[in-house]
């Protein structure tokens, strides 16, 4: 789970020299919303987001009567450097995936450029890239059941159910665990794949654990 | 009283597991003693299909995947894929029989020598894709029999129901982009029943862009919550494609008193699904409804339930 085997390498970058008008081509071409700045050696030396090319491009769009060649004369003649943000908030090569999607939330920042040792980038990771980690995680779209057990809060719970499952030559495609609602238990949300669910409920349950009725967790 | 043909073949009872599943012969054994017994067998006009030619059955299937079928069966395999599709020596002649069925039952609609059909059809079908069967479900009979409707008799507008409470991700997935095939399922959400898939912006690709429709039900839901889905989702959807038949997948697995999910519908429900599929028809589609058998593993409540389906597809 390392942030590299998740970005996005396939990355456009812009020279802190360009203009915002080709900032802005560059960005509604390639449909994205950043561009990493790379000055020599494709070191990371700022980043610019939509939202800095809409700022930068106000003061023309406020005065009444502007036509969009005034404003777009503006972005022309600004460049890049301007009004980028130097101190970037950046992912290294070597983070987990859990680090990079820590620094998105606690920095509430749309995307990480993702740097080498050297300072160069070699990719990105947005907000994106971390919800379709967490979709694969659930595994929401295999073709599977859900199974959901409650289990004392200690070790051996899972090892057990996992025991359970193998010897109905059932493959696990997707393991989630989180407190439960109750003190000293922990909630383990399986997805296997058999659509036969009835005789794995029965024998997890024959075991001595809880299995989460579904119809109970309608509002 | 309308004439509804029975479709049925003995060696249906032949695809057997070797091993306890909730998919075995005794759901269809349990439903023909209960028709017959019921006096609703001699209501009907019993059909027995014959074999189907392979041609048939690659207008969805690749020759691959029937090849792979083929080849299991014959080695002895026990299963296609864990232990939720079996397999044993006759698998792959009676689910070719069962694709059979499901085009007789078509014919005999289409030909107007019935009304409707209903098709009590072993292996199911909804989720076998082109090149896979999984989840119980060998080849595709629903998604065989409107193959044959378009190129035999160049039916253009077809509507398939699929009530069985898991999604009908097989069928889904071959009608995807076909504009001339419209899709409705509803079943329990993805997110609690296999085979999670079947969300509700799930509508289809390409030229087939809204001729898919998937109503998720939360866990708990019962009668109320699925005529609001017909009426609410399906009948506008309806009114608009204009079919010209329409063919039900048929669970009766969405009953409260299946064990394999979550859903609430009564017997009361199954009349009401079928009442309002048969409405549809007799607006749109010359009163032409073909119904294939697909899960249910409860006996009673699936013997109950089928008796109420098929008192509607006649009328009485």
């Amino acid at each position: 789970m390392f942030v590299v085997r998740r970005m996005q390498r396939d990355i456009v970058t812009v020279s802190p020299a360009a203009s915002l008008f080709e900032a802005r081509e560059l960005m509604r071409g390639h449909d994205i919303h950043q561009l990493p700045v790379t000055g020599e050696n494709g070191k990371l030396v700022g980043i610019l987001s939509n939202r800095d090319l809409r700022e930068a491009s106000l003061p023309v769009r406020l005065i009444h009567g502007a036509t969009e060649k005034e404003a777009d004369d503006l972005l022309k003649n600004t460049p890049v450097e301007k009004v980028m943000t130097r101190k970037v908030v950046t992912a290294t090569v070597d983070d987990t995936l859990e680090d990079a999607i820590v620094l998105l939330h606690d920095f509430r920042v749309n995307s990480l450029p993702v740097v080498d040792g050297e300072g160069r980038v070699a990719g990105i990771f947005s907000r994106t890239d971390a919800l379709k980690a967490f979709i694969d995680v659930l595994g929401v779209g295999e073709i599977s059941s859900r199974l959901e057990v409650v289990v004392p809060d200690q070790p051996g719970g899972l090892a057990r159910i996992m025991t359970i499952i193998k010897s109905f030559h059932v493959n696990v495609t997707s393991v989630l665990t989180t407190g439960a609602p109750e003190e000293g238990k922990r909630a383990i949300f399986f997805r296997v794949a058999t659509q036969n669910v009835v005789p794995l409920k029965q024998a997890i349950s024959e075991a001595g654990f809880r299995i989460l009725d579904p119809s109970s967790f309608r509002l | 009283m309308n004439r509804v043909a029975f479709v049925c073949h003995p060696d249906y009872l032949l695809h057997a597991p070797p091993f306890e599943h909730p998919e075995s012969p005794v759901r269809l054994a349990a439903i023909l003693d209960h028709l017959r017994a019921t006096g609703m067998m001699d209501k009907m006009v019993p059909i027995t299909p014959a074999y189907a030619e392979n041609g048939d059955i690659l207008r969805v299937h690749t020759p691959e995947y029937l090849h792979q079928l083929e080849s299991a069966c014959r080695r002895g395999d026990l299963t296609l894929d864990a232990e939720d599709t079996y397999l044993c020596g006759n698998s792959y002649s009676v689910a070719l029989l069962s694709a059979a069925g499901a085009m007789a039952g078509a014919e005999a609609v289409i030909a107007g020598k019935a009304r409707r059909a209903f098709c009590a059809l072993r292996p199911p079908g909804h989720h076998a894709d082109r090149n896979t069967g999984m989840g119980f479900c060998l080849l595709n009979n629903t998604a065989i029999a409107a193959r044959y409707l378009q190129a035999r008799h160049g039916v253009s507008r077809i509507l398939i129901v699929d009530w069985d409470v898991h999604h009908g991700n097989g069928t889904q997935s071959i009608f995807l982009e076909d504009p001339s095939v419209f899709f409705f399922s509803i079943h329990e959400h993805p997110s609690f029943l296999y085979p999670g898939t079947g969300r509700r912006w799930e509508t289809g690709k390409g030229a087939g862009e809204g001729t898919t429709l998937n109503s998720p039900m939360s866990p708990g839901a019962g009668d109320d919550e699925y005529r609001n889905a017909f009426e609410q989702l399906l009948r506008p959807a309806v009114e608009r494609f204009r079919p010209e038949i329409i063919l039900v997948s048929a669970g009766f697995d969405c009953h409260k008193d299946d064990p394999l999910a979550d859903i609430q519908v009564s017997g009361e429900g199954f009349r009401y699904m079928t009442r309002f599929v048969v409405e549809m028809a007799e607006r749109h589609s010359g009163g032409r409804v073909v119904s294939l058998l697909e899960g249910g593993y409860e006996l009673k409540s699936l013997t109950s339930s089928v008796e109420i389906h098929v008192q509607e597809l006649l009328g009485t």
